[in-house]
């Protein structure tokens, strides 16, 4: 994937997104009042913001009408990205159900998950992994740092 | 200041430091071993773990990470050709030549005494330079300060990534990120859409998790289909191959002793970092020595250029964070948030401030030399295992380390939604060249 057009993209938005911070007085509530306002700061940087992304997007953009070659750092490889969504659900999956199913009982199929993603196949080693992990995680975080980690709230 | 550092040595001899020491050590050897993660992953990993103990042992905890990870390396760079970090490239041309030539022990010897060396040299400068350096920055008005804070984001923001404008709109990103929730001065609410979640602001640690360490894991998964290499130590039959002798060491202590002088003034002038520096150090040993044809073919003298230099910069880069606030690299950048996290500001007032607190700190830094000398010496077999470890036994205990860190901050399942939220964030910032440190410092 040429990266010059996702700049594009991702330049317009950071501007717009900037633009919106520059002329919305919404977007900061209560506070003391002040000359400069709560947002003076947020606006400096949204101003800078604008610079940065005008200057990095007219470059993309200049070398795109001008068919300019792809270097390597300006195209975005796409493979491996079936894994990289399987991953990113599989730890929202995680996120969402620990606090119901608890720790513990989540962790293991989450472990042994990413283990059979990046290609694991010794299954007793990784499901030997998948158990004690946790187990020590649990314990260890119990016992020695005072953090509970959420358990089976299920009754 | 003598007073200061003899107590800091008392404070940094006791079980607690030591034992971090010791922890940090090996989890950093440990880390940098293994390729495809980094110093920076290693030190994100460990850093919540480490707010529920003593600053002082917490601190010393992560700096041994630091600085047994740049060593750690060395280690796959030397054994397979995959140098850990950029500053390990010049090492792993030499220290894999001489692999091949079946000298890998010595190699690695080499490198370990260089490091240790360079790393040492450099600590005892940054003792000695460090608060002198902050009694002059204390005399800044309010206009040198914004100067200096300018300063500090033009730095920062062109510290790495492919540009320095990319650089610099990652830093502002980054202080637009900081500045939602509450207003620490006018009391007002910024960015927070009616979301009593965001009051508080973006939770630092599962940001940090989110943004630096989780961005590995992804590109593990999506090079998975690459074999991995595996990594092995194999023993000479002749016994000086395996070894450095000390008469060999004393040979190369002139050069290990200019280069650790290079890394140590490159390491302190913010923004160059650890490969600047070993690769001015690697030039100017090969421009002197009398075997120049050697270098890159094999040559220890190159090893011992590149490895103290680069080990130079942990210390040294100290030196402008600790003083100005201004972080020598990314890593200093890292660790500029631990000492925040630990309530101690880097600035010129942190050696009046917390006096006690930095000597022993600084002590534990000149400590860890000596661990990683004794512990890595005497484990090259061990590390060397652990690195061979396949990424499936890896990564799915890094994943759920990242979630139990975001967790550990506030106890608080809305943390590991930032953590999921800054990963994508993360990802996407490394997919079009912005920086993801310099996004978190």
């Amino acid at each position: 994937m040429d990266r010059r057009k996702v700049d594009i993209v991702v330049m317009t938005m950071l501007i717009i997104a900037s633009v919106i911070v520059l002329t919305n007085d919404n977007l900061s509530q209560g506070g003391a009042q002040t000359e400069m306002s709560s947002l003076f700061l947020p606006r400096l940087v949204a101003g800078f913001i604008i610079c940065f992304s005008l200057f990095i997007g007219a470059g993309s953009l200049f070398k795109l009408l001008n068919k300019a070659a792809l270097s390597s750092t300006e195209s975005i490889s796409l493979s491996g990205f079936w894994g990289v969504n399987i991953y990113v659900a599989l730890f929202i999956g995680y996120w969402y159900l620990v606090p119901i199913v608890g720790f513990l009982l989540v962790t293991p199929f989450v472990m042994f998950a990413v283990a059979c993603l990046l290609g694991g196949r010794r299954w007793v080693a990784i499901t030997a992994m998948s158990i004690i992990v946790p187990i020590l995680v649990f314990y260890g975080s119990n016992h020695f740092l005072r953090v509970f980690l959420p358990t089976w709230s299920l009754s | 200041m003598f007073d200061n550092i003899i107590n800091g040595f008392a404070a940094i001899f006791a079980v607690g430091p030591i034992l971090g020491i010791i922890a940090g050590v090996l989890v950093g050897i440990i880390f940098g071993a293994i390729p495809g993660i980094s110093g920076i992953m290693a030190i994100s990993i460990i850093l919540p773990l480490t707010f529920y103990v003593d600053p002082i042992i917490g601190i010393t905890m992560l700096l041994a990470v630091y600085k047994a990870g740049i060593y750690g390396g060395s280690i796959s760079a030397i054994l397979i050709n995959t140098p850990g970090a950029a500053a390990s490239f010049l090492t792993a041309q030499d220290g894999n030549a001489l692999t091949k030539m079946g000298k890998a022990g010595k190699a690695l010897d080499i490198s370990l005494f260089s490091s240790v060396t360079g790393e040492a040299l450099a600590t005892i400068v940054l003792i000695f330079i460090a608060a002198p350096i902050s009694a002059i920055s204390l005399q800044a008005g309010p206009i040198e300060k914004v100067f200096l804070l300018l300063f500090a984001f033009t730095v920062i923001g062109s510290l790495a990534g492919e540009s320095i404008s990319r650089g610099l709109l990652s830093c502002c990103l980054g202080m637009m990120f900081a500045m939602v929730g509450l207003s620490s001065i006018t009391g007002a609410s910024r960015f927070t859409f009616d979301i009593p979640e965001l009051m508080a602001g973006f939770t630092f640690i599962p940001m940090l998790i989110g943004v630096l360490v989780m961005p590995e894991v992804i590109n593990v998964i999506r090079n998975r289909h690459q074999s991995q290499q595996e990594i092995s130590l194999t023993k000479s039959a002749n016994r000086d191959d395996n070894r450095i002798s000390w008469k060999e060491y004393k040979g190369l202590f002139g050069t290990i002793l200019k280069s650790s002088g290079i890394g140590t003034f490159v390491g302190a002038l913010p923004g160059l970092g650890s490969s600047t520096a070993a690769f001015i150090a690697y030039g100017e040993a090969k421009r002197t020595s009398k075997t120049p044809e050697k270098f890159g073919k094999g040559s220890v003298e190159g090893i011992a250029a590149a490895e103290s230099a680069n080990n130079a910069v942990c210390g040294s880069s100290m030196i402008p964070m600790l003083t100005l606030s201004i972080p020598g690299d990314d890593v200093a950048a890292l660790l500029m948030g631990a000492f925040l996290i630990h309530g101690l500001t880097p600035g010129p007032m942190i050696f009046f401030e917390h006096t006690e607190t930095i000597y022993a700190i600084f002590a534990g830094f000149l400590l860890t030399d000596l661990f990683l000398l004794v512990i890595a010496r005497s484990g090259f077999r061990f590390f060397t295992k652990v690195a061979s470890l396949k990424r499936y036994f890896i990564f799915p205990c890094v994943t759920v380390f990242a979630f139990t860190g975001a967790f550990t901050t506030a106890q608080n399942m809305d943390d590991v939604l930032i953590l999921i939220v800054f990963t994508i964030v993360g990802y996407a910032m490394r997919l079009i060249g912005l920086n993801p440190a310099v996004f978190i410092f």
